[in-house]
């Protein structure tokens, strides 16, 4: 009865008394181990956020009101910007599969021992700062940037193209900044797979192609899912790379929340925005905890 | 790599094949490269503005960066801000991370998950809703808010790589010890704890980096004396176009580098991939 796996029935802060603890269960913590994280996770990321999403209701006389929601959802400037977020981070998660499958598929199936390389060229970039990245942009396409001389150097524009503060640029840096989370989650999965599948397919008649398309692809799936949702998340929560590269031709939630807070200061308004994108997290954190589950199962 | 049995022809094939991906990839490397590059290069540049060819080398923006005193305070706040959430996180997450690795029950599943929610959340809300839940305490910006802030973000990334690691460990090495008679201290300390402690450095190292980087969080908290370097970055740069920001960049990247070569002379780097 008292034992710890069945914490379910157990309220924390209890433990088993050491007598009854089978062998299996020495050199284990109980779950009174967990109380404390517990406590300052409560306090301090579950009851700002739950705060926060009263304060959006707040109408600054001590009542409550829905009106910053239905200004965020009706008004046509705040409903396009909604929707640039979603349409932002949609293309930015979309761009990074295509750009990180291919570079994922190469490491696990042929790279051999150059996979540590190329490892290393996807983990140093999150050595840099967001900033330095951007920053290495702006001087590379800006107008007397290394690009623009190439390219006026070989004759192949007249003058020097106009390529900063362009959605062009917001996109070239978020794939940047994180498509190294996508070839990673991907790469985690294909590992798994086992070759002499595709190779099976192969002998058995299928194409290369058709061998990729109906083995392999499928199965890596999750890894495909774990990296979408994660490149979703992380786009929306970024603003930086709008506001650098963007040149107010980008505007998303995360870069509106940063301009309320420093210059309006619309408290209750920044809330709202910041509740829309809290719910996308957790709809993409359910559809993950889903995922991982049926994975449990398989396994 | 193929199978004996392969005909030659769908061999050649997969070495096309092969070689297109490997063309591909090594520009994938160049486009993941290139723009850190291009800023350690200019940081070295003798102009006072930014343009290509540069036209000489010098130290000039690492002089001025080390003479702006806005750039070594903020540093020296992001380096400790890291480096104590990174402690406080461990002290906090390991613990937690070892039960909710090894029991089976809802709650531990739980808990898993929550410990590790705080990464889901965009960072730019959370700091939003930290500051205004510390300033009704009376917090409001201080140092002790931006290292709580910090904090329930490091608790996440390093719970998430001591529960992989050790889920990875079979309990066996633990029973064994158990059934050889060791205390129950004595098998935590001298089996468990030698096999999970690269996973909490390897998990410290990445709640490090990512503090060090963490503007949506810091901003919200700026104040003199608790600017972060990302913040005093910003500001720099909204307000000024030169090497300079290049120059610091690079000396934040070494910093990083310099971490890194330490945990992995310690513990190595794969460690660092694993969750």
């Amino acid at each position: 009865m008292a034992d710890v796996r069945s914490g379910a029935v157990q309220a924390p802060g209890l433990v088993a008394p050491r007598r009854r603890r089978r062998t299996a269960e020495v050199g284990r913590l109980g779950p009174v181990w967990a109380v404390p994280v517990v406590l300052f996770l409560c306090g301090f990321f579950l009851l700002p956020l739950g705060s926060n999403i009263m304060r959006a209701f707040d109408d600054g006389q001590g009542g409550l009101t829905l009106a910053h929601y239905i200004k965020l959802l009706t008004d046509a400037y705040f409903a396009g910007v909604v929707i640039e977020t979603f349409k932002v981070a949609i293309i930015t998660t979309v761009v990074c599969l295509l750009l990180g499958y291919p570079v994922a598929y190469f490491m696990v199936r042929y790279a051999g021992r150059w996979n540590t390389v190329i490892v290393f060229c996807l983990i140093a970039p999150l050595l840099t700062s967001i900033i330095m990245r951007t920053f290495g942009w702006t001087v590379l396409f800006a107008r007397k940037g290394l690009i623009n001389n190439w390219l006026v150097e070989w004759g192949l524009v007249a003058r020097p193209l106009r390529l900063v503060d362009t959605e062009l640029m917001v996109y070239i840096g978020l794939a940047h900044v994180l498509v190294p989370f996508m070839v990673l989650s991907i790469t985690a999965v294909l590992q798994g797979i086992d070759q002499r599948l595709e190779e099976s397919a192969q002998i058995l008649g299928a194409s290369p192609w058709q061998a990729f398309y109906r083995i392999t692809l499928p199965l890596s799936l999750d890894g495909i899912a774990t990296g979408c949702i994660l490149v979703f998340v992380l786009t929306n929560g970024s603003f930086l790379t709008m506001l650098l590269l963007g040149g107010g031709k980008v505007t998303t939630l995360s870069l509106l929340i940063y301009q309320q807070f420093t210059l309006t200061q619309e408290v209750a308004f920044a809330a709202a925005m910041g509740n829309i994108l809290l719910l996308c997290s957790v709809i993409a954190l359910v559809i993950q905890l889903r995922l991982v589950r049926r994975k449990g199962v398989k396994a | 790599m193929n199978a004996p049995a392969a005909p030659a022809r769908r061999r050649e094939r997969r070495n096309y094949v092969a070689l297109g991906l490997g063309i591909y990839v090594l520009a994938f490397m160049a486009f993941l490269l290139l723009p850190i590059l291009v800023v350690v290069v200019i940081s070295f540049s003798s102009a006072t503005y930014i343009a290509f060819p540069m036209p000489g080398v010098s130290l000039q923006w690492y002089e001025r960066v080390f003479d702006y005193a806005p750039f070594m305070q903020s540093l020296k706040v992001s380096i400790q801000i890291a480096v104590a959430s990174a402690v406080l996180g461990a002290m906090l997450g390991v613990p937690a991370a070892l039960w909710a690795a090894r029991s089976q029950s809802v709650a531990a599943n739980a808990v898993s998950t929550f410990l590790l929610a705080p990464i889901s959340v965009p960072a730019i809300v959370l700091g939003f809703s930290l500051l205004y839940m510390l300033s009704a305490l009376s917090m409001g910006v201080s140092f002790t808010s931006l290292l709580i802030t910090h904090t329930v973000v490091s608790i996440a990334y390093i719970a998430r790589t001591v529960l992989a690691v050790y889920r990875a460990v079979p309990p066996d090495f633990e029973e064994a010890a158990a059934v050889l008679g060791a205390s129950r201290w004595k098998t935590f300390w001298h089996v468990t704890m030698p096999m999970i402690r690269p996973g909490i450095f390897a998990g410290g190292m990445f709640a490090v980096l990512i503090s060090l980087d963490n503007l949506p969080l810091s901003f919200f908290f700026g104040s003199s004396t608790t600017n972060t370097l990302p913040v005093v970055m910003l500001s720099y740069m909204q307000n000024q176009f030169d090497p300079s920001i290049a120059a610091i960049s690079t000396i934040q990247m070494l910093i990083a580098v310099v971490a890194l070569l330490v945990v992995n002379a310690l513990y190595g780097i794969e460690k660092l991939t694993a969750a």
